[in-house]
């Protein structure tokens, strides 16, 4: 017998729990010549701000073990772009589609949401306080539990669709910045964004990254990744979605068993683009495998060491 | 789908560093054309992590192959080396936008250096196959990594060569033999720029360029993550301030829109 892999977010019922991660998937239609969006649980757009971005100096990619350090800084094509060329693509495609904002001030995001929030095509809205590759904003947003609660006190009260805040792994306290998010108004969480990380060039001495200082993604921080899943699943009961490294649908059952609801595949998509799918499919197997019927049963089900 | 795992031919090391690699693939030999590349997946593991954008350097049609030419620098280059023949290689691809052969033109000039040679092979073999004549100026540090030019020679192409060590042509740069070529044809409307090298190289040749009347295409190399626009990783700033990716956009443009900061 085929699983339920049905998830519920908030108001938002996905068909599985498999989302594409934002900055990893375009506006959407991107990896369309290779598979079928309307395959996945919902895909989370680029991060769009107020004003286009071109992004920061090259270079701003990197590979590191099992890893890749970016320093892109949110290039994206604005918000306005984004409404009149962008959004309307997706009219027709039949998944989930998860806005993904983030402002330099409380006010913009603000003013963001209130831009996007009533487009019939956004059916959730993912706010971005966990760039580390920006001078205002970004992280030191989403460091600090009072700053997220001024930005959801802000745009909880523009809209009934489900917000969804989107947190740092480079914190201390996971489950106090987790739990001021949940009681400011958010419907759900996704974490993790990348972990601070650099690398260097001993042959040059320079940093790997022009702007020294990225976010580290991929495989080598899904353990991290687990982690801040786990902490924040015990101080919250609103649904978490965990991402961080996740390249197979065991990986994603992993942060499935340790609490969270739903999962985003991010660095994978650049890999194998199609990648999503092999996720889904994987986590479908380990259901019939393990005689489980439906995927919610499976959240938050990590057993005694 | 244009992921696809093709069978290694054949894999040689044609100096201490430098290899090809012959693959075989119907869909390739008949999709590919000059400039473009394949993002080519070292092994299936998650370290290395990331596909490796190579260039195509040659296309064998009668024979459906495609040969790809790379420097070993690194981890991934390394274990790519260590590839057997009869092993399978996968590839994502053809990616990116090529040479534009389409704009008029009867002379090609053809500036490569290091391992920007490599995509000039199947440049030169197109356009001498559409019955252009072809001068190619290559530019390398050790003489050894020169190779395959007789062949060249034979079907008429002017090959001129420098090397940094002088044991091959003259000793010196790529510009050393170029400004003497431009100081004659200049203003010659007939003919068309092509280079492809390291960023130093296209600053150096761009300036030259700019006082040319033709016009000059530059391939283009950066660090890429997905290699079809999507992350944003590879961009190129153009003079009028737009910010293009490599990946998508190129690798090839216009040389004299490039920005450099050099």
């Amino acid at each position: 017998m085929k699983p339920d892999l049905s998830v519920i977010i908030g108001s938002l019922n996905l068909k599985n729990p498999v989302m594409t991660a934002s900055g990893t998937f375009g506006y959407g239609l991107e990896y369309a010549d290779y598979f079928d969006p309307a395959m996945l649980g919902g895909i989370i757009t680029k991060t769009v701000t107020l004003e286009p971005r071109a992004g920061n100096r090259m270079p701003r990619i990197a590979e590191t073990p099992a890893g890749m350090l970016n320093s892109i800084g949110l290039a994206n094509v604005g918000v306005e772009s984004f409404l009149e060329s962008k959004l309307p693509e997706l009219e027709n495609l039949k998944t989930a589609v998860i806005a993904n904002i983030a402002g330099n001030t409380v006010e913009e995001y603000c003013l963001l949401l209130q831009k996007i929030a009533n487009h019939p095509r956004v059916d959730a809205i993912e706010v971005n306080v966990s760039c580390p590759n920006v001078e205002q904003g970004g992280l030191a947003f989403g460091a600090d539990a009072s700053v997220i609660e001024e930005i959801m006190h802000c745009m909880r009260p523009e809209t009934d669709k489900p917000l969804i805040v989107k947190l740092t792994p480079n914190v201390t306290d996971i489950q106090s910045i987790a739990a001021a998010a949940e009681s400011a108004g958010a419907d759900a969480l996704s974490l993790i964004n990348t972990v601070l990380g650099m690398g260097v060039d001993i042959q040059t001495r320079k940093p790997l990254l022009a702007r020294i200082t990225g976010g580290l993604s991929g495989p080598a921080i899904k353990p991290i990744a687990l982690a801040k899943v786990y902490q924040a699943a015990q101080a919250v009961s609103i649904p978490i979605i965990g991402l961080g490294g996740i390249m197979t649908g065991e990986d994603a059952v992993e942060f499935l068993i340790a609490g969270a609801s739903a999962v985003q595949v991010g660095t994978l998509n650049f890999i194998q683009p199609d990648g999503a799918l092999q996720v889904i499919s994987g986590i479908e197997k380990y259901c019939i495998d393990h005689g489980i019927e439906r995927i919610q049963d499976l959240v938050g089900t990590l057993a005694e060491a | 789908m244009y992921i696809e795992s093709c069978e290694i031919l054949t894999h040689e090391a044609i100096t201490k560093t430098v290899y090809r690699i012959v693959v075989s693939s119907e869909r390739l030999a008949r999709e590919c054309y000059p400039g473009q590349f394949l993002h080519v997946k070292v092994r299936e593991a998650i370290d290395p992590l990331l596909r490796r954008p190579l260039s195509v350097h040659r296309v064998i049609p009668k024979k459906n192959t495609i040969e790809l030419l790379y420097r070993v620098v690194g981890h991934g280059t390394r274990l790519m080396s260590g590839l057997k023949s009869g092993e399978l290689l996968n590839v994502m691809g053809p990616l990116g936008n090529g040479f534009d052969l389409e704009t008029p033109f009867d002379h090609a000039v053809i500036v490569a250096g290091g391992m920007g040679g490599a995509p000039v092979f199947f440049l030169i073999d197109t356009l001498l196959d559409m019955g252009k004549q072809v001068t190619l100026i290559w530019g390398v540090g050790d003489g050894k990594e020169i190779f395959g030019i007789e062949t060249f020679k034979a079907r008429g192409v002017d090959v001129q060569i420098a090397t940094e060590d002088g044991t091959v042509g003259k000793k010196g740069l790529v510009t050393d033999l170029l400004i003497p070529f431009l100081a004659k044809e200049k203003n010659n409307s007939t003919l068309c720029g092509f280079v492809c090298g390291p960023e130093c190289m296209l600053s150096s040749v761009q300036k030259l360029a700019g006082k040319t009347s033709f016009p000059w295409q530059a391939s283009l190399e950066e660090r890429m993550a997905c290699g079809i626009g999507v992350c944003r990783g590879c961009g190129v700033q153009l003079r009028n301030a737009d910010m293009k990716m490599v990946c998508d956009d190129g690798p090839v443009f216009n040389l004299k829109e490039i920005y450099f900061e050099a």
